[in-house]
């Protein structure tokens, strides 16, 4: 069996977020049509959306600064750095891996989601505006749901790198049957659907504007430009799935060797995990109704209760 | 602290009896949260249920036998008479939707959530430890008192005043699973037949209520003359 290095690796780790993102949206939209009775579009759509777009010409709106078409690159840039930080294929951290805890994994996402809000609100369009400001205003109250959480997995294994929870969770059962760690997971799937627009928070199909938050923000983008911003909010579902799956639910089946077997095990591994998780969130979609605008805060301050619960269990000796 | 935490990891037991009693704390939450009366009667079957629940599993781990009988009354009596009991009182009522509270949900959650930490520290310093359940849960169990009483003071309706003392009453008989896990049958009997009784009460306060005022809000009850 070949081994690969490990600078390979890491760069497979990006490349499977890059390239298998569109292919999990894409089979999650099938999942959800045919939840609602309709047949839906095919598993590779997402992929022929993004080469028509690359294939059309930009426009920009008159006005609009040069930040405005560099934001795409930047945010799409920002969604693949994250990769390298947690543990998408293999279960040992790799060269770049401790370039980053997950509290830094956290500011490159903050990123991204900045510099596409700055490039919506710096267009005249109103409905971008309205997109980018609502991100921003609901993004501040997550933000301690998220931190929060951070500090469970502190707690929990007394170093906030991603690879050491991961480890911790597959040492034994009862490092998961703990209030905390439950909690903590808990409240971090709450984030993730409010932070990839799912049904509790937004509706993430259709033209409803007046309900749209993160989806308003690319209304002005077109051509490859718009084709980045899509791609990069399929890889940053993919990058909160990863997150959640091989960090705090099931970190099974990723490489423990560097050999060429092992590795593409867990791209498989990686992709039906992911799969099953859009599965579970494709059924939420369908049974839940979409909250109203000002409900987010109960839906928010519902996850905050679970991180908060969490670490008190802690601090109590029994989390 | 930090490895405390990591050593002191529970064992598997600990870790589900805990486990169970977050649940009754989130369920008593839910509770404050709910909109619809029905929902909220709905959430206290399924405390009752995860109390039940949390009854075996003692049972179970630490070889309590009485205590299968005690799950078995509590969820007969709490699970399903209790419930069907008031869901029945409140189709008579035909109301739905509980007057709005006297805070918002958030606000409501937040002070909940600062109430239920008192509570968690107040107990957790008292030192008390037990044989049958890690500690844990008593400072859980004080939580879920604690939020109850929130829920009777902040909702404006006869219903969620009702199921705020049912509940305590969930969180009481969690807090007696802890510090007295080998209490005689009789006596938990007797607090179990306490609570047929305010349901009794509960009830005749509800059909009186709504006869009076045709509403189940307590919101006109601060007038001396109707």
């Amino acid at each position: 069996m070949i081994d690969l290095p490990l600078p390979v690796i890491q760069a497979l780790q990006v490349l499977t977020i890059m390239i298998g993102a569109p292919l999990v949206s894409g089979i999650v939209a099938q999942i959800e049509a045919r939840l609602q009775g309709r047949r839906g579009p095919r598993i590779l759509q997402p992929y022929y959306d993004l080469a028509k777009l690359f294939r059309k010409e930009s426009l920009a709106p008159a006005g609009a600064s040069p930040f405005f078409l560099v934001a795409p690159l930047v945010a799409f840039a920002c969604y693949l750095t994250v990769p390298m930080l947690i543990p998408v294929l293999t279960t040992y951290a790799l060269p770049l891996g401790s370039m980053g805890d997950i509290l830094g994994g956290g500011i490159v996402l903050a990123l991204a989601s900045f510099v596409v809000a700055v490039a919506a609100a710096g267009t005249d369009d109103a409905y971008a505006q309205l997109g980018s400001s609502r991100a921003k205003t609901f993004g501040a109250i997550t933000e301690p749901v998220v931190l929060l959480v951070v500090f469970t997995v502190a707690l929990l294994t007394s170093t906030d790198l991603p690879y050491v929870l991961a480890a911790t969770v597959t040492s034994g059962p009862e490092q998961i049957i703990r209030p905390a760690h439950l909690l903590a997971a808990a409240a971090l799937f709450m984030v993730i659907l409010f932070e990839t627009a799912r049904i509790p928070v937004e509706t993430h199909t259709g033209t409803i504007e007046l309900g749209m938050i993160e989806e308003a923000r690319s209304f002005e983008h077109s051509g490859p430009y718009l084709a980045l911003l899509k791609w990069g909010s399929a890889a940053k579902q993919f990058v909160f799935y990863t997150l959640f799956i091989n960090v705090f639910v099931a970190p099974w089946g990723l490489a423990t060797t560097q050999q060429l077997g092992a590795v593409a095990i867990a791209i498989v591994a990686l992709l039906v995990k992911a799969v099953l998780l859009g599965a579970v969130i494709a059924v939420i979609d369908n049974v839940f109704a979409k909250l109203r605008l000002f409900k987010i805060t109960e839906f928010v301050s519902a996850a905050f209760l679970l991180a908060v619960l969490a670490i008190f269990t802690l601090y109590l000796g029994g989390g | 602290m930090l490895h405390q935490a990591i050593a002191n990891a529970p064992t598997v037991f600990e870790g589900t009896a805990n486990t169970i009693a977050v649940i009754v704390l989130l369920l008593e939450f839910g509770m404050l949260r709910a909109a619809l009366l029905r929902a909220q009667v709905q959430l206290y079957a399924v405390q009752s249920l995860a109390v039940s629940v949390l009854a075996v599993v003692v049972a179970a781990g630490r070889g309590i036998p009485e205590l299968y009988v005690l799950a078995g009354l509590s969820f007969v009596l709490k699970a399903v008479i209790v419930p069907i009991v008031v869901l029945r009182l409140l189709r008579d009522a035909r109301a739905d939707i509980a007057g709005s509270g006297a805070l918002g949900v958030a606000s409501e959650v937040v002070l909940s959530i600062v109430v239920a930490a008192f509570g968690f520290f107040a107990f957790g310093a008292l030192g008390i430890t037990s044989k049958a359940l890690p500690t844990t849960s008593l400072s859980l169990s004080a939580a879920v008192i604690l939020v109850s009483f929130m829920l009777m003071i902040l909702r404006r309706d006869v219903v969620s005043q009702a199921i705020g003392f049912f509940s305590l009453e969930n969180g009481i008989s969690m807090a007696s699973l802890v510090v007295a896990a080998g209490m005689p049958l009789i006596l938990e009997v007797a607090f179990l037949f306490d609570l047929l009784v305010a349901v009794v009460v509960f009830g005749v306060l509800m059909r009186v209520h709504h006869g009076q005022s045709n509403s189940l809000s307590t919101v006109h009850l601060d007038r001396l003359r109707g």
